[in-house]
């Protein structure tokens, strides 16, 4: 009886399960993606910068890599997954306080434009690799030859300890 | 179509694997054991059916209009192709880099005798991606702020009511990689119509982070709230300013015409950062800058100083000093000049979870002539808090501020002021939040305390 009974439980268990992740396969590949990385124009004169100060750069603290370069920021659109980690991880912010944000950074005078908002990887790859002076959070899957890539706190992305994940 | 023909065959599967047990095991389960049968089909019968609902086959109505779209699609692509061949490159539309990537692929499969016009398209589509991107000079944008105020209070004598506070329009415009101009013009309801201020205006040239030289009207950079949410309520947590900046007011003064060099010190983790401004000072108005020229020779200066540690993100401290020269007009007299010395200090967490902001500044007068001091201090502490529900659209804050004068004070008129304020700001939008407020404020120490309703509801746009 008991035996039968917790046979019956189990398969009842085993299939519950298979019927979850049948029907929600999205929620088990998204919950855990890859690095992203922090791309730069190849003429960039940075390999290395630790997470405050990719921080600055990117709260636009840090407008100019040298007197003659000036930063360019690229950012995926809202809800690319590179986004979700550069607001979490560098901005620790909100959809709604980074667009409070830049609002509030370019009426204080302090910056004349937001960062630029690019609508696929390969939009930002090719930016990147044109624009003198731009950096991009591309998914570190997706990057190519050609770009350069930093390291973060001395890690690149597949480290054990790279923060930017 | 497919994930749902397989559940179908897992389903029968299971359902001949449950037959072929009966078949083999006719008699090894008894009584109630067989009850659990029924209930065991039945539990998977209910499980697989929920896998396959909805992703069963297409009725056949369905596969007909898919085959139809599946044609028009082949039809689609073949002409697009017949088109790319027959056209010159130089005529092709441009694309982003994005649509660009999704139209190449299909199209390098069905026509491998194109690589090099393939790779000429993409690098146009780059090169038009890019220029998009650029920043052309110059790049005016213009946002604007406003706000309606409702304001009840139990001071005998004053009306509630509504007003229109500030339209308040900003203009930011790159006019090269290094030069910007910054704008601030404010529209203010008065009682005979609208006045109209030239709150900041701004040239700026960057050299770099370390040294950026601008000339105009700023807002002085005394303290922290002054420099940080400037005309556009929506951008402060509460309804109102501090006393102690208010606009108008006149402990500091607001407003300064002269130039100033800004930027960061190389300071490692500690994030240091400074302001330093000469300009005309107070003007024979207090509460104004000389804005057509200064009322003395002599020239006012500030210099502030802060610090944004790496590590401890969200926090600013700073201090700053402003030095000049007031001169105020004696009818039918010569004018008094006083020395003024003012030195401010501030701490601010600007996380939201919580936000904390508190500020100090003392106003030191010394009259030339008979060297009488006097000393004035104002501060103010605010604590605010982004509750985590509904979106975390609401903040509910206290802000607690305290002016004192001596009776003695020569320059400006006396501003004491002990209140306490208590709200909460609901963000509806990301651009637009409705504040309101509970106030407790007592002046002179006569004076009763009076107690006030304020309502706000402020945008950007």
């Amino acid at each position: 009886m008991k035996a039968t009974n917790k046979r019956v439980a189990a398969v009842l268990l085993i299939m519950v399960w298979l019927t979850m992740a049948v029907q929600c396969p999205s929620s088990a590949q998204t919950a855990r993606g890859g690095d992203i990385a922090v791309v730069v124009n190849p003429d960039t004169p940075v390999n290395d910068l630790s997470l405050s100060e990719v921080r600055k750069v990117l709260l636009g603290e840090r407008q100019y890599w040298n007197s003659k370069l000036p930063v360019t920021l690229l950012i995926r659109a809202p809800v690319a997954r590179e986004r979700d980690v550069v607001l979490r991880v560098i901005y620790q912010m909100s959809e709604a306080q980074f667009k409070q944000y830049w609002v509030a950074k370019i009426f204080r005078a302090e910056a004349a434009s937001p960062p630029k908002i690019v609508y696929s990887n390969d939009m930002q790859y090719e930016l990147v690799t044109a624009i003198p002076g731009a950096i991009a959070f591309v998914d570190a899957r997706a990057v190519r030859p050609g770009a350069k890539v930093l390291r973060v706190d001395g890690h690149l992305p597949g480290d054990k300890n790279y923060p930017l994940r | 179509m497919l994930i749902g023909v397989r559940n179908e065959r897992v389903f029968f599967s299971v359902r001949n694997r449950r037959l072929g047990v009966r078949k083999r095991e006719p008699n090894l389960r008894q009584g109630k054991e067989r009850m659990h049968r029924p209930l065991l089909f039945f539990a998977v019968l209910i499980l697989t059916a929920g896998v396959a609902w909805g992703q069963g086959p297409p009725a056949p109505d369905q596969t007909e209009q898919i085959r139809i779209l599946l044609e028009r699609v082949q039809q689609l692509e073949k002409r697009v192709s017949e088109l790319e061949t027959r056209q010159p490159v130089a005529a092709e539309p441009v694309l982003t880099a994005a649509s660009a990537s999704a139209v190449q692929k299909p199209e390098s499969a069905e026509s491998p005798a194109s690589p090099a016009q393939a790779h000429q398209h993409e690098s146009q589509e780059t090169q038009a991606a890019v220029h998009q991107m650029e920043t052309h000079y110059p790049s005016l944008q213009i946002r604007g702020f406003g706000e309606v105020n409702f304001s009840a209070t139990d001071q005998k004598g004053t009306t509630s009511g509504f007003n229109l506070g500030q339209l308040d329009l900003h203009l930011a415009s790159a006019l090269s990689r290094k030069v910007s101009y910054f704008g601030e013009i404010t529209f203010n309801a008065s009682q005979t119509g609208y006045t109209v201020e030239v709150e900041r205006n701004i040239i700026r040239y960057d050299y770099n982070d370390f040294f950026k030289l601008s000339f105009g009207r700023y807002h002085t950079p005394i303290g922290y709230w002054n420099t940080a949410y400037h005309h556009g309520s929506w951008l402060q947590t509460t309804i109102a300013r501090p006393e102690m900046v208010r606009f108008g007011g006149t402990f500091i003064p607001v407003h300064f015409v002269g130039f100033l060099v800004e930027g960061n010190i190389p300071s490692g983790g500690a994030g240091l950062g400074y302001n330093v401004a000469v300009g005309n000072g107070r003007g024979t108005i207090i509460s104004r800058p000389g804005d057509a020229g200064d009322n003395n020779n002599n020239r006012a200066w500030v210099a502030n100083l802060y610090s944004r540690p790496a590590k401890l993100y969200g926090l600013q401290m700073g201090v700053s000093v402003y030095r000049d020269k007031i001169t105020v007009p004696v009818i039918g007299g010569s004018p008094n000049n006083f020395r003024e010395w003012i030195s401010a200090a501030h701490i601010v967490y600007t996380k939201e979870t919580p936000e904390f902001l508190a500020e100090f500044a003392n106003v030191n007068h010394r009259n030339i002539l008979t060297n009488l001091i006097t000393n004035s201090q104002a501060y103010y502490v605010q604590v605010g808090y982004r509750l985590p529900w509904l979106e975390k659209s609401l903040k509910p804050y206290y802000r607690f501020e305290h002016t004192h004068m001596p009776l003695s004070e020569q320059v400006l008129t006396n501003q004491d002021l002990v209140q306490s304020i208590l709200g909460v700001r609901y963000d509806i939008t990301n651009y637009a939040s409705f504040k309101s407020e509970y106030r407790n404020t007592k002046r002179l120490p006569g004076d009763p305390r009076v107690n006030g309703a304020f309502f706000q509801t402020d945008f950007t746009f």
